[in-house]
């Protein structure tokens, strides 16, 4: 007897186990009697704490982002990502990637149709086809039955490129003598001044006048989830697109601009979003799988990884930042002039709308009389940069509320004081002339100092704990 | 191919996947367990933790073969047919999720450190969300929630309906 009757069994039965599992076991429990929190059943929602419809499916783990969806059949792409900063491309070579076994399509910029797009300038590839403008540029799509093979595959697809000096600084980039990145566009492709009464005049009768620059650095969105979007393309020549976009309309007349196609042959899915802050605003390699699945005829999923959402997607606008600001011995600003540049990046995306922000902000909450101020935006052969929460709107908050506490330290006044004396009113004008209503600023700082317990000496923070003393 | 057997959320499952293959992706691919979510792939951001024999864990940084014979708890068996865990119900009472993507990691961290301390300091809280990152929500109301969903565990408070 080679076995114990009792271990045969065991094992019997443990095989039998295994067996007997279904291949799709049960996956979850859940109760499906949902409470509707009181929150939501009372119409006084000041003092409520805010739940969130979407909260219990959230807890559950039972949210489907893109990447938790799976289609029969389903594809993985990458995309081949340059790696230079600017170049000319003198040739693809996708043949050895296309015999891999597993791939099943490779597209370059050729295969689509009008290889632009762009928010506002059209100005961005899908798939750059004859110049890199940044290292993110994607130049190659492959998709394959797995998203191992389709990452091996990028390796195998050689690009021969005409490497050019890139251009990294704005400054340089102002200049005019710098050769255009978008030639023949010029460099600086979004302007703005705005000009209330007159600061040279302003200056003159200052007491003292002040001047600094400030720069803020390239911010990603990070979110959480990274990009995801499926294409899938139907034999009546429609395609469906699940994707993470925040603003599925505007994507959608961007993917019919760029496959050619009439909206009405287009239908978008905007899925639960894990995370955007503005970097999901609009498309990306949508176009790109869109063909790989009309290529295919195969659903087409691509997930970037956590290094491609910070070199292949929008960032924050780096701002460099010029103040130059007259006050009276009190305090009382007079005249204030400033100078932005923006690092537009390799391409447009909101650059405009993040000028204009930036612009109309710029001076800061303040009543002046005398405000100049300009704006422009340049572009470089650095990742793009577009919409992030506030629209430049921090940056320029950064520099001013900066500014604000080097004056009020060498005038001697308290920063608190200094921001009382010159803070907007209820009616007050802002610099582009509109009449501000509900302002509160005065009456929050106020409150703000008296818990702060800015003037006992001693900052406390959020939790009662003392954070520093005052100066 | 490797093939691997472990218990899961109470249930024995088995797959068969190359030997490259992480845990999180035999979960969410072969298991069809997508509730552990891939933020990252390098366990910087704890999207993916789930628990392997009572510990908190990046799943993305664990093979699938590591993982045979163990036992794993995760998101999807915090809660059964009846009730919600504690800490599901005080992270939806609290807005503690605004987009939800970090939330299954988050709650999988948190859960392991009740289990093991049922009464947690804020910095034990805070040390043991220290590898769960989070974009939007913030988290001041995940640890609210935590401190609440332990008192109602060690039974000082009672569980809010809704």
């Amino acid at each position: 007897m080679d076995k114990k009757p009792e271990v045969a069994q065991k094992q019997t039965l443990e095989q039998q186990q295994v067996l007997t599992v279904p291949p799709l076991a049960p996956l979850v429990t859940y109760p499906l009697d949902v409470v509707i929190a009181d929150t939501r059943q009372q119409t006084p929602a000041v003092g409520q704490r805010a739940t969130r419809p979407d909260g219990r499916l959230h807890g559950l783990g039972q949210t489907k982002y893109i990447d938790d969806w799976y289609f029969p059949g389903m594809l993985f792409a990458k995309i081949k990502r340059a790696g230079v900063a600017s170049a000319r491309i003198k040739s693809i070579d996708t043949s050895e990637a296309e015999k891999m076994p597993g791939v099943i399509a490779v597209i370059t910029g050729k295969d689509i149709p009008v290889n632009t797009f762009g928010p506002s300038l059209k100005d961005q590839p899908v798939l750059a086809d004859t110049r890199v403008f940044h290292a993110g540029d994607g130049v190659a799509a492959v998709a394959a039955i797995s998203e191992q093979i389709a990452t091996e595959a990028l390796e195998k697809i050689k690009v021969e490129y005409e490497v050019y000096t890139p251009v990294l600084d704005p400054l340089e980039s102002l200049k005019l003598e710098t050769p255009g990145i978008h030639a023949p566009s010029p460099n600086i492709y979004g302007h703005k001044v705005i000009k209330k009464g007159d600061v040279d005049k302003a200056f003159a009768q200052s007491y003292k006048i002040f001047e600094g620059q400030w720069r803020t650095q390239m911010v990603e969105h990070v979110p959480l989830e990274p990009h995801s979007t499926i294409a899938m393309w139907d034999a009546n020549g429609r395609v469906s697109i699940y994707s993470t976009l925040g603003r599925i309309t505007l994507g959608r007349a961007d993917v019919s601009r760029t496959l050619g196609i009439p909206m009405s042959r287009i239908r978008m899915i905007a899925t639960v979003v894990g995370g955007n802050f503005g970097g999901k605003n609009e498309i990306t390699t949508e176009p790109a799988l869109a063909i790989l699945s009309k290529k295919t005829g195969r659903p087409v999923k691509c997930t970037f990884t956590r290094p491609e959402e910070f070199y292949a997607s929008t960032t924050r606008h780096p701002l460099i930042m010029d103040y130059k600001t007259g006050v009276t011995k009190e305090g009382k600003i007079l005249g204030r002039k400033i100078r932005l540049v923006l690092d537009g990046g390799a391409y447009c995306s909101w650059s405009e709308t993040t000028l204009g922000k930036a612009c109309i902000l710029s001076a800061g909450p303040y009543n002046i009389e005398n405000v100049y101020a300009e704006a422009f935006v340049v572009y470089t052969n650095k990742t793009m940069t577009g919409a992030m929460r506030g629209f430049g709107a921090p940056q320029v908050c950064f520099a001013y509320e900066s500014h604000m506490d080097e004056i009020a330290h060498s005038l001697g006044i308290d920063p608190l004081d200094i921001r009382l004396i010159n803070a907007f009113d209820e009616g007050s004008i802002s610099p582009t002339g509109q009449k501000l209503q509900s302002v509160v600023v005065k009456e929050s700082l106020l409150q703000a100092a008296e818990r702060f317990g800015w003037n006992s000496g001693v900052h406390v923070n959020g939790n009662g704990q003392p954070v520093g003393a005052r100066s | 191919m490797v093939t691997v057997k472990l218990t899961v959320n109470g249930e024995t499952r088995t797959a068969t996947v190359a030997p490259e293959t992480t845990l999180l992706r035999m979960l969410r691919d072969d298991l069809n367990l997508t509730g552990a979510k891939l933020g990252c792939d390098v366990g910087d951001c704890g999207a993916c933790t789930v628990i392997v024999d009572g510990k908190p864990i990046n799943s993305c940084l664990m093979l699938a073969a590591q993982a045979d014979g163990r036992t794993l708890s995760t998101i999807e068996g915090l809660a059964n047919a009846d009730k919600l865990h504690p800490l599901q119900k005080t992270f939806e009472n609290y807005g503690s999720l605004q987009c939800g993507f970090c939330g299954p990691g988050v709650l999988m961290s948190a859960k392991a450190l009740l289990d093991e301390n049922p009464n947690p300091s804020v910095p034990e809280i805070r040390d043991a969300l220290s590898g769960n990152l989070c974009r939007c929500t913030g988290y001041s109301k995940m640890i609210e929630a935590i401190q609440v969903a332990a008192r109602v565990m060690r039974g000082e408070a009672v569980e809010k309906t809704a």
